[in-house]
């Protein structure tokens, strides 16, 4: 029993009306997993974990919770609690009451009730404050009283819908090292949703990226840095630049790739297979992308683009060029290295990489 | 603001606002004053005090009668009206549904249908069915006119509420019904009382209904209405003022009920 | 969550519904069969006859009172909106937060207090020998006729309305951007002229749905007409508890009533679509 998922979604569909909110979601989660689920507004991350807590019901497949499938056991018959974006904290009851709750709900008696929320209360760090009104905490003690309240049953997997968002940027910081030392500390699963692409990196043990329903990629956080499978996920994480071009030649070291600006050499994918001709797309980090005046001898590809302007931030600065045919590019770059071009909006410059900092996307 | 400029139109302003004041409670602190006066008819100068109206009404039968007729209207209508509004703002705040819009204006209209419209429409139907001329009558003609009003205040007090709330008490194991009465009760009680004083006291005024169906269990309005059709009398202004003061005490009660819930999560 | 009503919530969604299709729609819908019934030696007959349609259509009486009654309650919900608006605007406007919700709360008091005692009330005010009169003689003034005429009716249709007109000018000027009014004072155009042509345009549609409750309470209202415009002639709702209280004649009633829904509806619908024509755009 042990090695089976805890959470297997089978092909799950989700549809308002017309609308497909989760096109077949097919994954699973395993024991003690720490899994985000990211995405921007609207992508269906949401409505994929409310399917799970059992607050919507699958319009197509099947989710199967610790091997048994729950389709249509209302949210009251399962063990998700989950962790609300606004919290959910009942105003009209106290801290140690609002962490009662739940067992209160499976008829634990009274003193029991009450020892158990004590010692979670405790646990969290926010005993003291146990006969309080909620309106009386502050956020970083609101959210320890509803991770409390949801704990308090013992449950096998916690559910998380961007509990971190109304908070300070400092606050935040601090809860997500709460929050990955206790999901550590209990063994039990966490799935958790969240738009930041921070949170989700820096906590999970895999991401799921979805947009408009579909899901994107999954895997651990260096995979999707490293290797993002689509234009979507490159462009997602912000830092890439993506190319269009078919393949001209594949040889077993390289590959040449005709674009619209000119031919591009790129370090033969182990992964992928492709035939000459076909439609290729590859990404380059724009941490990997270099620039230098126009003229200067460069044995890689280069690319000549003009300046559109520049993003100075802490250590780092961001260029944003344009090509001829009209493709923005985007170059990260330390200032040191910065000082020896012109990069005033208007100047030309030259832009160049090598060919093994080149990642086609397989999924294109 | 830009608006203190010029303290003349301000100040003519206010005066408007004073004299519109006036306007509206004139009759309301003059019929104080008269039921304390013993001039069956007052003019300027008023006559000496007297509580001779005062003591007319207490041995009045009649009036006793129609006291508790009110009463009895007033507190069946109260809980009929606030369990009926309960259900209507409830069902408005968790469902989407076909004809929700039809629902809504069945359950909000009544209130615009001009009362003697309501009186002969109810006079008419409740003699049909045989239940015209008695108390219980004019609980349903109230019923129907005064749950909108419930509606309304638990309404307000429902869309105050955080809507995931109620979804996290299923979430934590409550079932619907166990989360009706943990959950949306506690957090609608004040709205509940509320809606329970303020119906009442739509009832205790409501006369033109009321005297349409009562037949001879008249409520006391109907018996002030009678008054109203009779004689002149200062009565009136004796149970007016009386009247008066229970409502407005059931409105403060309403009001503070209203506004001591706990203070919101910001 | 599913399609098929649950027993959870039709316990909840039901009793009303119910409630007010038996109580509330069906005696309406009712009055409209009654209107077509007939009366024999004092008994109600169900009949579908024209007869009360046509012998109430057919008497001048009738027209003379839904003209006055339309004429008067057009006239009052213009006087009484003209009346509330400086008092609603300075309240909106010129007043600070607390004032406006004591403001408020005072403007309440009324819909809690009888009509019918501050009818009698205003009798006491306004009669030849009252309180106004008696008043008016020390300044050497009057007397004046104020009771049993158009006057004392208009006056008991404001006692009922000014507060319910002005909380409801109070709502919608509060909803008007006061942004725009600084805008319009930075395009010099002046306090009387922001007042005109920003400040009523953008709250034009609340003006006018106070404007039509108004007219609404004025056309059904028969304690005002009757206690102190005397009741004759009579309106239209003076007519139907005369006809209703002396006998069986209930069907002509219903006729009477029905016209009024009529003309309200009418006057509803006219005014909803006058008060949001130009916010579609």
């Amino acid at each position: 029993m042990l090695d089976t998922p805890i959470v297997h979604f089978d092909n799950v569909v989700k549809k308002f009306g017309s609308f497909t909110a989760v096109e077949k979601a097919d994954f699973q989660i395993a024991r003690g997993e720490f899994l985000a689920i990211m995405g921007s507004s609207g992508c269906g991350k949401t409505t994929t974990l409310r399917m799970l807590a059992g607050l919507e019901d699958p319009t197509e497949g099947n989710i199967l919770l610790d091997g048994e499938k729950i389709n249509g056991k209302p949210t009251w018959e399962r063990d998700t609690p989950m962790v609300w974006q606004s919290l959910a904290l009942f105003p009209f009851l106290t801290v140690q009451e609002n962490v009662e709750f739940s067992l209160k709900m499976r008829k634990v008696p009274k003193g029991q009730r009450r020892e158990r929320a004590r010692k979670w209360l405790d646990r969290l760090g926010i005993l003291e404050f146990a006969d309080r009104n909620i309106s009386q905490l502050s956020g970083g003690q609101r959210q320890r009283v509803a991770l409390a309240r949801s704990l308090v049953t013992e449950p096998k997997i916690l559910l998380l819908d961007e509990p971190l968002s109304a908070l300070d940027a400092h606050l935040k910081v601090r809860m997500q090292s709460v929050l990955s030392g206790l999901q550590k500390d209990l063994g039990i699963t966490f799935v958790y949703v969240t738009h930041s692409m921070s949170e989700a990196f820096s906590m999970a043990d895999r991401v799921v990226i979805m947009s408009r329903g579909k899901i994107e990629q999954i895997g651990t956080p260096e995979e999707i840095y490293r290797e993002p499978r689509n234009r979507f996920v490159a462009d997602f994480l912000g830092s890439s630049n993506v190319f269009d071009g078919s393949l001209k030649s594949s040889g077993n070291e390289v590959w040449q790739i005709e674009t619209e600006h000119s031919s591009f050499t790129l370090k033969a994918p182990s992964e992928v297979q492709k035939t000459d001709g076909s439609p290729v797309a590859f990404a380059v980090s724009s941490e990997n992308m270099s620039l230098a005046a126009i003229g200067t001898p460069w044995a890689g590809n280069s690319i000549e683009a003009t300046v559109v302007g520049g993003e100075f931030a802490g250590a780092s600065a961001t260029v944003f060029l344009e090509t001829d045919q009209g493709q923005e590019l985007k170059v990260q770059k330390g200032h040191d290295e910065l000082k020896t071009v012109d990069i005033r909006a208007g100047q030309k410059l030259l832009v160049h990489w090598l060919p093994e900092h080149c990642h086609v996307l397989p999924g294109e | 603001m830009t608006g203190n400029r010029n303290p003349l139109i301000n100040g003519l302003l206010k005066l408007h606002i004073t004299l519109c004041l006036i306007f509206i409670f004139a009759p309301i602190a003059g019929s104080f004053v008269f039921s304390l006066n013993s001039d069956r008819f007052p003019s300027l100068p008023l006559g000496s005090f007297s509580t001779e109206w005062y003591r007319l009404i207490w041995e009045d039968p009649l009036v006793w009668a129609g006291f508790f007729n009110t009463l009895l209207v007033g507190a069946c209508v109260a809980a009929i009206a606030t369990l009926l509004g309960f259900g209507g703002a409830y069902t408005d705040f968790r469902y989407k549904f076909f004809g929700k819009p039809v629902y809504l204006a069945l359950a909000l209209l009544p209130p615009t249908i001009p009362v003697v419209i309501m009186g002969l429409a109810m006079l008419a139907f409740l003699s049909r069915v045989s239940l015209s001329g008695n108390v219980i009558s004019v609980i349903i003609a109230h019923g129907v006119m005064c749950s909108p009003f419930a509606m309304a205040i638990i309404r307000l007090r429902l869309s105050q509420m955080d809507p995931d709330l109620e979804a996290a008490a299923w979430n934590l194991g409550g079932n619907e019904w166990v989360t009706m009465r943990h959950v949306i009760i506690p957090f609608t009680k004040p709205a509940i009382y509320a809606a329970l004083f303020i119906t009442m006291a739509v009832s205790f005024d409501e006369f033109a209904v009321a005297w349409f169906v009562s037949g001879l269990n008249e409520t006391l309005p109907v018996k002030v209405l009678g008054f109203l059709q009779g004689q002149v009398s200062p009565r009136i202004n004796a149970i007016g003022s009386l009247a008066f003061v229970s409502s407005i005490s059931f409105i403060v009660i309403a009001q503070l009920l209203m506004r001591n819930p706990e203070s919101k999560p910001s | 969550m599913n399609t098929r009503p649950s027993l959870f919530s039709l316990t909840f969604s039901l009793p009303l519904l119910i409630w007010q299709l038996a109580f509330f729609l069906f005696p309406l819908a009712f009055l409209v069969a009654l209107s077509f019934w007939t009366v024999r030696n004092f008994q109600m007959q169900p009949n579908f006859d024209t007869v009360n349609w046509v012998k109430i259509y057919s008497r001048s009486v009738f027209w003379d009172a839904y003209f006055r009654t339309l004429l008067l309650a057009s006239f009052s919900a213009a006087l009484i909106s003209l009346a509330a608006f400086p008092a609603s605007y300075a309240i909106s406007f010129k007043l600070g937060e607390n004032a406006k919700r004591w403001m408020i709360f005072v403007l309440i008091i009324p819909f809690f207090t009888s009509y019918l005692v501050r009818v009698y009330s205003l009798q006491v005010f306004l009669s030849d020998a009252g309180i106004l009169n008696a008043f008016l003689g020390y300044l050497g003034l009057g007397p004046y006729s104020m009771l049993n005429n158009s006057f004392g009716t208009l006056t008991g249709y404001a006692t009922l309305c000014l507060p319910l007109v002005i909380l409801l000018q109070v709502f919608s000027l509060n909803f008007v951007n006061r942004d725009l009014v600084e805008a319009a004072h930075n395009m010099r155009c002046g306090r009387l002229r922001t007042v005109l042509e920003v400040i009523i345009p953008s709250a034009k549609a609340g003006l006018v749905i106070a404007g039509l409750f108004a007219f609404i309470l004025s056309f059904g209202d028969f304690v005002s007409p009757l206690y102190l415009g005397g009741g004759n002639p009579p309106t239209l709702s003076i007519m139907i508890t005369d006809i209703t209280k002396s006998g069986q004649q209930w069907p002509r009633a219903a006729v009477v009533a029905l016209t009024m829904i009529a003309t309200l509806l009418t006057v509803a619908f006219a005014a909803i679509k006058f008060a949001y024509r130009e916010a579609g755009k």
